[in-house]
């Protein structure tokens, strides 16, 4: 039963990612107007008719719309994600330079929000009702409410402009020849402040899944079993509490990986860091089409796959959910 | 003294006594060497005195447990039976200090365990209690334990709390206790997680739990009420080998007078947070002096009823445990109740057998009940 549980769930993502997949090819076009232009950029309308038919071909308009899909299929299975007629590149290319700065902001915000988010939980649900408990959970749902885009501005113009603390954007001091630990840490300088931004907007809800998970283990029987044993109540925190509270943490966690390549678009644009989510920005105002169409493609994966990596750590965190 | 009364024993003592014990499994309270309390045969192992503790809720203060006195001896079963919400599990909750807080408290009496009062204990002399010196067992097995560690682990806390075993020593200890109680393959068994146990199993885990450090008193609350019948009957009769083999005190709650008439030797009957009944087993079977409890023997199936009678029930429900009246706390349901029932609340006072205690004005001196 439970082989059958888990190789249905891997026929839902596999499903998912083709409907993600189909509704990026089909989109352009469904679009009123000239799909030529959604496919090859807006400035479709300046090319020579025989450059446009071109592009036609090249995108293979002339066909059927079936002949098109499967050639689709195939030019993503190949790695092909088309071509931005606006910056004369292949799109995978392109993706896969900005690919590693996303990376980097987006795992060390996950990994700074988890920590610091399950750390003042539990301390939280330790005080809880004390004072201490009720003055962090006030700014936890303050933070919470916080525009992600206001917050860069402030810390930009903060740290970086007022204190000069860190640069202001930029994600490596662009024609400097770094090497070894110099370069690490002008990397890192870059990245406090976007990093702190997006931990910033995603500690909240991490504290707020911690807190809560932990209080409401807290009035299980089992609880009262550990008590009844003679465990301290620090032993009953740790050992216990938080351990069953990890649960619904780790799937928070895993669903905000998705969040935080979201809010890479707004703080990497702040920022002016050369990741995916200033892509997508690039392109929008840009409208290079197929380069929108392509990153969002890349961030449904990115979606899905941290899903699936929730569903992956679930099991080795609740001995329920694994198979025997 | 004996290895069992001296704190903390050699661990290495302890285990060759469980292991020495495994076959001499018979009857009841032998060894008289942990029947009698340290001091001679005169101290009592627990010595409740006007123990109340109450809630506090929107409506009131819900009086749970409300004056409550009692005693137990070393290595006697005490059954403490009433109907829901009477307050058995308060009273013992109370013994552990365990009272759900911040909405409970206990708010007056004393508790004597080993001559010390529990309830002036620091929090770390009351830790070094629980589990330790008081084992307790609850109702509800499917909750009781911690889903996320393994079976084994959870009785090896207790020992590496309380006898300051190493991780492997406890480990050792709890396989045997888990064969102890009763889990056949018990090594392999122990690597196991709750959720692979049925629920007669996993009770079982919670008395190898509770016994994990050969405490003197057990508190078990409704061990068997949400198990299978025939799965009940397994799990008492453990309680009463186990209880008997180690010499350990129980105090049994259960609703069930049949159950408690099977396995103690004294009866507490409580109703609305207050003891109505008290007495030796065959007393209070053989003459009930307080007609609640005749009422609860009343609806003891194949007890008192002819076969193909139907089973009576006490008509009614207990009073709101907020301002209860000052009157007879039954004296709404009591088919004996006179006047005075209802002008004034009686004292548990003597019925002349040894021990027998009752709260009555129909068969206190003077009255009209047998
Ligand atoms: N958390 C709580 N909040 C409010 N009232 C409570 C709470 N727990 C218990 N009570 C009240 O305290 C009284 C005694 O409860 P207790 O749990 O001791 O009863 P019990 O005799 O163990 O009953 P049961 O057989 O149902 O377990 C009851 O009247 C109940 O309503
Ligand atoms: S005191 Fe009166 S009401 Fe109460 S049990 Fe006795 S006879 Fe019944
Ligand atoms: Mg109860």
């Amino acid at each position: 039963m439970r082989t059958e549980r888990r190789s249905s769930r891997v026929l839902q993502y596999v499903l998912v990612l083709l409907i993600a997949i189909t509704l990026n090819f089909m989109l352009p076009r469904m679009m009123p107007g000239n799909p030529l232009a959604l496919l090859a950029g807006a400035d479709v309308g300046l090319l020579s008719p025989e450059q446009r038919a071109e592009v036609a071909a090249r995108a293979g308009l002339d066909r059927s719309i079936v002949d098109q899909y499967t050639a689709y299929l195939g030019d993503l299975a190949s790695g092909d994600l088309g071509f931005s007629y606006r910056q004369k590149r292949p799109i995978v290319d392109m993706i896969l330079e900005r690919l590693p700065w996303t990376f980097l902001l987006a795992g060390s915000a996950l990994l700074f929000s988890a920590v610091v988010g399950v750390a003042l939980g539990a301390f939280s649900a330790w005080r809880r009702g004390r004072p201490a408990d009720l003055t962090l959970l006030g700014v936890m749902i303050a933070l919470d409410s916080l525009p992600s885009f206001w917050l860069g501005m402030l810390f930009v113009s903060f740290f970086a402009v007022q204190l000069g603390f860190f640069p202001s954007g930029g994600a490596i001091t662009a024609a400097s020849s770094l090497e070894g630990v110099d370069l690490v840490l002008n990397i890192a300088s870059h990245a406090v402040l976007p990093v702190l931004t997006l931990s910033l907007l995603s500690v909240p809800g991490v504290y707020l899944t911690m807190r809560y998970a932990m209080l409401s283990v807290l009035g299980e029987d089992f609880i009262r079993t550990a008590r009844a044993k003679g465990v301290s109540e620090r032993g009953v925190l740790f050992r216990h509490v938080a351990r069953n509270a990890l649960a619904p943490v780790a799937t928070v966690l895993a669903l905000r990986l998705g969040l935080a390549f979201g809010g890479t678009v707004v703080v990497e644009t702040v920022f002016s860091y050369p990741g995916l989510g200033r892509l997508i920005f690039e392109a929008v105002s840009g409208r290079d089409y197929p380069v929108m169409q392509a990153t969002f493609l890349v961030f449904t994966v990115a979606v899905l796959l941290s899903n699936l990596l929730a569903d992956v750590l679930y099991p080795l965190i609740d001995p329920r959910a694994r198979a025997t | 003294m004996s290895v069992w009364n001296t704190r903390p024993g050699p661990p290495a003592a302890r285990r060759t006594k469980l292991a020495s014990s495994l076959d001499r499994l018979g009857g009841r309270r032998e060894a008289p060497d942990r029947a009698t309390g340290a001091d001679g045969a005169d101290s009592k192992l627990l010595e409740v005195s006007h123990l109340s503790t109450h809630i506090w809720t929107r409506a009131g203060v819900v009086r749970a447990v409300d004056d409550v006195s009692f005693e137990l001896d070393y290595g006697e079963t005490l059954g403490l039976v009433g109907e829901s919400g009477c307050g058995k599990s308060m009273t013992a909750l109370s013994i552990l200090r365990l009272v759900p807080e911040p909405a409970g408290r206990i708010v007056g009496g004393e508790i004597l365990f080993e001559g010390e009062d529990l309830l002036h204990l620091s929090a770390e002399q009351m830790r070094d209690r629980r589990g330790g010196r008081i084992g307790m067992i609850f109702q509800d097995p499917m909750t009781s334990l911690n889903p996320v560690h393994r079976i084994g682990d959870q009785i090896a806390e207790s020992a590496r709390i309380h006898l300051g075993l190493s991780q492997r020593a406890a480990s050792d200890r709890a396989v045997e206790l888990l064969d102890k109680v009763g889990i056949p393959r018990a090594r392999d068994r122990a690597r196991d997680y709750p959720h692979q146990f049925s629920g007669g199993m996993r009770q079982r885990v919670m008395i190898a739990i509770a016994l994990a450090c050969d405490p003197i008193l057990l508190l078990a609350d409704e061990p068997t009420t949400a198990l299978d019948v025939t799965i009940q009957a397994q799990i008492l009769e453990l309680i009463v080998s186990i209880s008997a083999e180690f010499h350990t005190a129980v105090i049994l709650i259960t609703h069930d007078l049949g159950i408690a008439a099977g396995m103690c030797d004294r009866i507490n009957v409580m109703y609305a947070g207050r003891i109505v009944e008290s007495g030796a087993v065959d007393e209070i079977f053989n003459r009930p002096r307080m007609p609640y409890t005749s009422g609860l023997m009343a609806s003891i199936p194949g007890l008192s009823t002819a076969r193909g009678q139907p089973l009576r029930t006490i008509e009614g429900m207990p009073p709101n445990l907020i301002d209860p009246p000052a009157a007879c706390r039954f004296a709404a349901r009591c088919s004996d109740a006179r006047e005075i029932c209802h002008a004034g609340e009686p004292e548990l006072t003597s019925r002349g057998g040894p021990d027998h205690h009752a709260r009555c004005w129909g068969t206190d001196t003077g009255g009209w009940l047998p």
